[in-house]
């Protein structure tokens, strides 16, 4: 296996000298990006943005693997898949080195959270069937860290307990309560506890249960209501299968990325090319975390984001100008 | 006026409209291609499938086989016509049905095509027939309409938009009904790379730069792209030759390209366009996928795509459980051709 030279965690250099290096490295031995930095004709690098973002797709349709001809890498790697029904197909992450992910959850949370003052709930229906899942890998990182044995998953259909949360608060620590949206509503339903007022929800995204339509907002607005916290208590995680690195939104709609994730929002019409301040696009991620993988990603999202670097996530892109008669008012 | 009247006085202003020593559709003619909206070509084609067809007495035959008499009738209604503008007279169908219907016409035209339509509804305003014919580029022009119909394309995310938009201005009210078209593109299915039917198939899927929903943007056959490649591009360059592509493509296509490199698919650059070999829904314009497979791929993919798919097209080969059109005729439909299986009248 070729090694890279660079730890995308190092914070003596700059994002942007590591992220060319990285570029460099799997540009030469990432055969899928190498064809593709090829077929851009995409030759001398100075700056991130010059950097081609590969459709996330290729999950899907390839192995994205540095050296992925070595078949000892894809015996040996741990991977990640998306769910999905049946006849469909996922998305594949190999993972050559699951340290760099389990440093990339804790580096990062601990540079939003000091996750000592934490105590970490999980209820995550749907997610523990995929034995493959980024998010459950993510989970019981988070958990097996804590050394007191308190984190743990909550039992599926069954009420939080108050005696669980009263242990917690007694022992002077906060919960995090991890959930995917809809899972986290079902929670509300069959529970009746107090939260402490600092306790945080963690919304992790992933509709798993299609049977509610509502807006992030009005998502946020329920959580908020049905646990008894203010709105500045329900946070989000931005993360998927494809990346190694997490973006977090704490008490707004905004995502900040980790130090080693960069997102940028780029044209439909020229992903290439960067969207203003404002604009909305697709979401472009540069995640130094993959860095066996591709680092370089142009998601499926749609995104805005602000001039502080922070972004929100507008749902999936969907080409609204598609071929065939179509009659718009706004361009028209 | 009774409406056996209507319908030749609507029938003979259609053709006037179309004699060459018409000044105001040359005039329209010179305006779009001198702005850019579509190119001579593709205009002249347009015209000359109208023509052959209006002569043929096809607006009479549309009459008669839409049963319109003095008991079936629109006379009366307000309809509005939303139309779009992705190909050069692509509102004529709607218009001229929802007139010879008997219906008041309000169109709104599309700013990407406003001259030729109008041509034509300058000609049916001059044969003074009875009913309202009315149009305009601006929406607030039908400001407190209350039409009973309304007649547009769009996609799932443009149809409440719009539909606000037309209730804000009262155009509608509670009872209008909506007849909302959805089909994007069609699908061909090709058992044989004769010159007739690959004739047939460029001309399905570069006229008017693939952008109508009748244009092909999926071939389903046995044969690979890749055996068909060379012979396939011979017949395209010929056919740009006569037909110079309009519209250019966004960089987003050379990303698609390049995309299809770094995971190996078999593709064909055409520089402005790109023929591929993918199942996926056609999202990008100015891309062809293609598909080796037999008649059962053709119909999981055309009940994968829905209500996407305007048609499907064969050489003249009867499919089992399919409703197929010939693909000779895919840009030359007869008027009463049924945007998403629904008649216009």
């Amino acid at each position: 296996m070729k090694n890279a030279q660079v730890n995308p965690f190092n914070s003596n250099l700059d994002f942007r000298q590591k992220a060319l290096e990285i570029f460099e490295f799997q540009r030469e031995f990432n055969p899928v990006y190498q064809r593709f930095c090829d077929a851009l004709v995409v030759k001398e690098v100075h700056a991130e943005d010059e950097i081609p973002l590969l459709p996330i797709q290729a999950f899907k349709d390839a192995t994205v693997l540095t050296d992925e001809h070595s078949q000892f890498n894809i015996q040996h790697s741990i991977f990640f898949q998306s769910s999905g029904t049946s006849g469909m197909t996922r998305s594949r992450h190999y993972v050559v080195d699951p340290e760099i992910y389990r440093q990339s959850i804790i580096r990062g949370m601990q540079h939003f959270y000091d996750l000592d003052e934490y105590v970490i709930l999980a209820y995550t229906p749907g997610y523990n069937s995929n034995p493959h899942s980024s998010l459950v890998w993510m989970l019981n990182a988070l958990i097996d860290r804590d050394s007191t044995g308190v984190s743990q998953y909550l039992e599926l259909g069954k009420p939080l307990d108050q005696r669980l949360i009263n242990q917690i608060t007694d022992s002077g620590r906060k919960v995090m309560l991890f959930g995917a949206a809809f899972g986290l509503l079902d929670l509300i339903e069959i529970s009746d506890v107090t939260l402490d007022q600092d306790s945080i929800i963690m919304e992790t995204g992933g509709m798993k249960t299609f049977r509610r339509e509502m807006t992030k907002q009005e998502l946020h607005t329920q959580l908020a209501t049905g646990f008894g916290l203010p709105e500045s208590h329900i946070h989000s995680e931005y993360g998927m299968t494809e990346l190694l690195s997490q973006a977090y939104s704490r008490g707004s709609l905004w995502f900040d990325p980790v130090p080693w994730m960069k997102v940028t929002i780029r044209n439909p019409k020229n992903p290439m090319e960067e969207m203003p301040v404002g604009g909305e696009g697709l979401i472009g991620v540069i995640d130094l975390a993959n860095l066996y993988s591709c680092s370089f990603i142009l998601t499926g999202d749609k995104g805005i984001q602000n001039d502080k670097g922070q972004f929100q996530v507008l749902g999936r892109w969907n080409p609204v100008n598609l071929r065939g008669c179509n009659f718009l008012i706004d361009s028209d | 006026m009774n409406i056996k009247t209507h319908i030749q006085k609507v029938a003979q202003a259609a053709r006037s409209w179309l004699q060459p020593n018409n000044a105001e559709l040359k005039e329209a003619i010179d305006r779009t291609v001198k702005e850019g909206l579509f190119s001579f070509e593709d205009i002249k084609f347009q015209i000359r499938t109208l023509k052959q067809q209006i002569d043929h007495g096809q607006v009479e035959e549309w009459a008669d086989r839409a049963n319109i008499n003095e008991q079936n009738n629109a006379i009366g209604q307000k309809v509005l016509c939303l139309h779009a503008g992705n190909l050069p007279l692509v509102g004529f169908q709607d218009a001229l049905g929802t007139i010879l219907s008997g219906a008041d016409y309000y169109g709104k035209l599309s700013t990407k095509d406003p001259y030729l339509l109008e041509s034509f509804l300058i000609s049916v305003q001059k044969s003074g027939i009875d009913s309202v014919v009315q149009y305009s580029t601006e929406l607030y022009s039908f400001e407190t309409l209350e039409a009973d119909k309304v007649l547009f394309a769009g996609s799932e995310q443009s149809v409440e938009p719009v539909k606000q938009s037309l209730k804000e201005l009262k155009v509608v009210n509670n009872k209008t009904e909506y007849v909302i078209r959805t089909a994007k593109f069609s699908l061909a299915y090709i058992s044989s790379d004769d010159a007739e039917t690959i004739t047939d198939l460029v001309e399905a899927i570069f006229r008017y730069g693939g952008q109508g929903c009748r244009s092909v943007a999926v071939v389903v056959s046995p044969i690979g792209l890749n055996e068909l490649k060379c012979h396939f591009q011979d017949y395209i360059e010929s056919f740009w030759l006569k037909n110079p592509q309009h519209r250019k493509p966004e960089p987003a296509l050379e990303y698609q390209f390049a995309y299809n490199k770094a995971i190996g698919r078999n593709q064909a650059w055409m520089n402005h366009f790109l023929l591929q070999e993918s199942e996926d829904f056609p999202e990008l314009d100015f891309t062809l996928n293609w598909v080796k497979g037999d008649e059962e791929k053709l119909k999981e993919l055309r009940f994968k795509f829905g209500s996407a798919v305007q048609a499907v097209y064969t050489s003249g080969e009867r499919i089992d459980g399919l409703k197929t059109e010939f693909l000779s005729q895919a840009q030359t439909p007869p008027l009463w051709w049924e945007p998403d299986g629904i008649p216009v009248i």
